[in-house]
């Protein structure tokens, strides 16, 4: 069917190298200027400019006939991306900057210095899994690139990982290559989602993650390289790209590392959480998920706070935001140590924590949004649409259907299950809440093995 | 004199052989890093052409795609009006996309769009 596509011109290259990837690189596609078109899309008159400038050459691309490129293109070749590349300096710290140099060039960094890959570094950090280097994980989006282990390996010695980290990272690659992970739109989105990266399990303490005071910030090794690590492999297996084809508009808050911590097992009240996701305790775990930028709740050093009362305030801000698309809507609540405690000794568990958050965070119908901030129609058409099309479960769907009529109180969120619930912070601490309102699945809980340096995660 | 001039020969060959080693040292402190390719191999997708096209838009059925996001469907308006005044014979359809689609659902979906004419007109893509 002849047609066109068109974008806006900061997508241009995004929506070309989208083309090439699926295989259709000639088609026909027009770029509206972006200074004048998103301050224009409101009102039909203030867009009638935008449009003169733009039909002659829609009509143009509709109708002009196929050069013999367009028609009978030429195939694309295999680019081979294993040879080892050789780069001398007068000294070691010069060949390491022109390493560091012709990284960066290629897209193959992040901007930090890295580690050079070579092979008795390769082949160290290898030696930290049973896994065979050749073996395969799988496509990363967007471009497909093709997760081995030993690409893995090569993007963690670049990160500065230590070889005991590697089983930790392959664990998470396998969680965000999961087929029920939509890795697309936490690659390339312009909401900027940010991975977040939970340990799990005694690997945790053995490899010596931070759960406590700081955990989300610098000075633990082990946090802050197998996030970066994670970032680098996603990077370069599949190939993306700030203003090509990762469209990130602000860029991820936490770009270099992601929300890589460990959950405090010894001082919850509860059991661990990959316990809650149906693993036995004491199992290393990986939980991968993604996240908006996080929110901060509770009074910290400075204020006095109750636990009620933060989960009251976490209820309110996540019923004032909607419903939107509760069919893939997450929230994780990372409690401090202390508030966990507090709201254990009033008889909370983590499931009755989780059926508490769910009731009380329902919306009344009356206050459904007429149009969803992200797009046209309104809230209760797209969960209409979330039912007749299966991504809200027939378990679930009666629930929201019995709702959306005056009186009724809609659900944020499929189930109760989709609160999860973690312990780490200090003490004081504040008390996270990381939300996701993707249009699909995001969140993965992968067991570590094959580790050959931990005693944990064999 | 014949001694400062035997010791200026001394001298320039010492600087000489200075300079050679200087030289000679410097090749050998050179420092060559084997690294490797941290990049993913994609399999190449199989490439397709696009749709033949001629002619007017005159009696054409052309669909008009709006992709769901926020201002859409008036730059598709616009158009829309613009096309039945310059092409009174062209049928115009307006045919959003699923609301929340996604990649994983649009190979259930295209097909559809060809159901509805002979041209499209898909954006804003963002």
């Amino acid at each position: 069917m002849p047609g066109v596509y068109y974008t806006t011109t900061e997508f241009l290259d995004d929506a070309k190298s989208a083309a090439k990837d699926r295989g259709m690189p000639g088609i026909r596609t027009l770029a509206l200027p972006a200074d004048k078109y998103y301050v224009a899309r409101a009102n039909k008159e203030e867009l009638q400019p935008v449009a003169d400038a733009f039909f002659d050459k829609m009509v143009d691309a509709l109708t002009r006939p196929l050069t013999a490129e367009e028609a009978k293109p030429s195939q694309a070749q295999q680019l081979h991306e294993n040879a080892n590349i050789k780069v001398t300096g007068k000294n070691f710290q010069d060949a390491s900057e022109k390493v560091n140099e012709l990284f960066l060039d290629n897209h193959w960094a992040d901007g930090l210095p890295i580690i050079p890959p070579t092979p008795e570094l390769v082949k160290a950090m290898e030696a930290g899994t049973t896994r065979s280097p050749k073996d395969v994980l799988g496509q990363v989006a967007p471009k497909s690139g093709t997760a081995t282990i030993e690409k893995i390996a090569i993007n963690s010695v670049m990160a500065g990982a230590k070889p005991e980290y590697f089983p930790v990272i392959l664990a998470a690659m396998e969680g965000f290559l999961d087929k029920h992970y939509d890795l697309t739109h936490v690659m390339a989105s312009t909401g900027s989602f940010t991975p977040v990266v939970l340990v799990d399990g005694p690997i945790a303490k053995e490899l010596n993650f931070n759960s406590g005071i700081g955990m989300l910030g610098h000075g633990w090794r082990a946090n802050s390289t197998v996030g970066r690590a994670i970032q680098l492999s996603l990077l370069n297996l599949g190939q993306t790209w700030p203003q090509v084809n990762f469209m990130g508009l602000t860029g991820r808050l936490e770009a270099y590392t992601f929300y890589t911590f460990a959950e405090d097992t010894a001082k919850s009240p509860w059991e661990p959480y990959n316990v809650s996701q149906g693993f036995q305790a004491g199992d290393n775990t990986v939980t991968v998920s993604s996240s908006g930028n996080p929110q901060v709740f509770g009074g910290g050093a400075v204020a006095p706070w109750t636990a009620q009362g933060v989960i009251d305030q976490i209820v309110t801000q996540i019923r004032n935001r909607g419903v939107a698309w509760p069919h893939a809507q997450k929230h994780i609540l990372v409690l401090h140590p202390d508030c966990a405690v507090e709201l254990a000794n009033h008889g909370y568990t983590r499931r009755s924590l989780q059926e508490y958050l769910y009731e009380q965070t329902r919306v009344p119908y009356e206050k459904l949004a007429k149009q969803v901030s992200f797009g046209e129609g309104s809230e209760e058409e797209f969960i209409r649409a979330s039912i007749a099309d299966g991504r809200i479960r027939s378990d679930r769907a009666q629930i929201f259907l019995d709702n959306l009529k005056p009186g009724g109180r809609v659900p944020v969120v499929q189930s109760p299950d989709d609160f999860h619930i973690v312990v780490a912070g200090g003490s004081p601490g504040y008390d996270l809440l990381f939300t996701y309102p993707g249009t699909n699945w995001a969140h993965q809980t992968v067991k570590i093995t094959g580790a050959t340096l931990t005693k944990a995660g064999q | 004199m014949r001694i400062m001039k035997r010791n200026r020969k001394w001298f320039l060959a010492a600087a000489l052989l200075a300079g050679g080693l200087c030289t000679a040292a410097a090749a050998s402190a050179q420092v060559t890093l084997e690294v490797m390719n941290p990049r993913g191999e994609i399999p190449p997708p199989k490439t397709l052409g696009i749709s033949p096209r001629g002619g007017s838009l005159d009696g054409k059925k052309i669909v008009l795609i709006d992709n769901g996001k926020y201002g859409a469907s008036n730059f598709l308006n616009v158009l829309a009006d613009m096309l039945k005044q310059k092409y009174p014979t062209a049928t115009i359809v307006m045919y959003p996309k699923p609301a929340a689609e996604t990649i994983t659902d649009l190979p259930k979906w295209y097909p559809t769009v060809k159901q509805q004419g002979d041209l499209f007109v898909f954006g804003v893509g963002d």
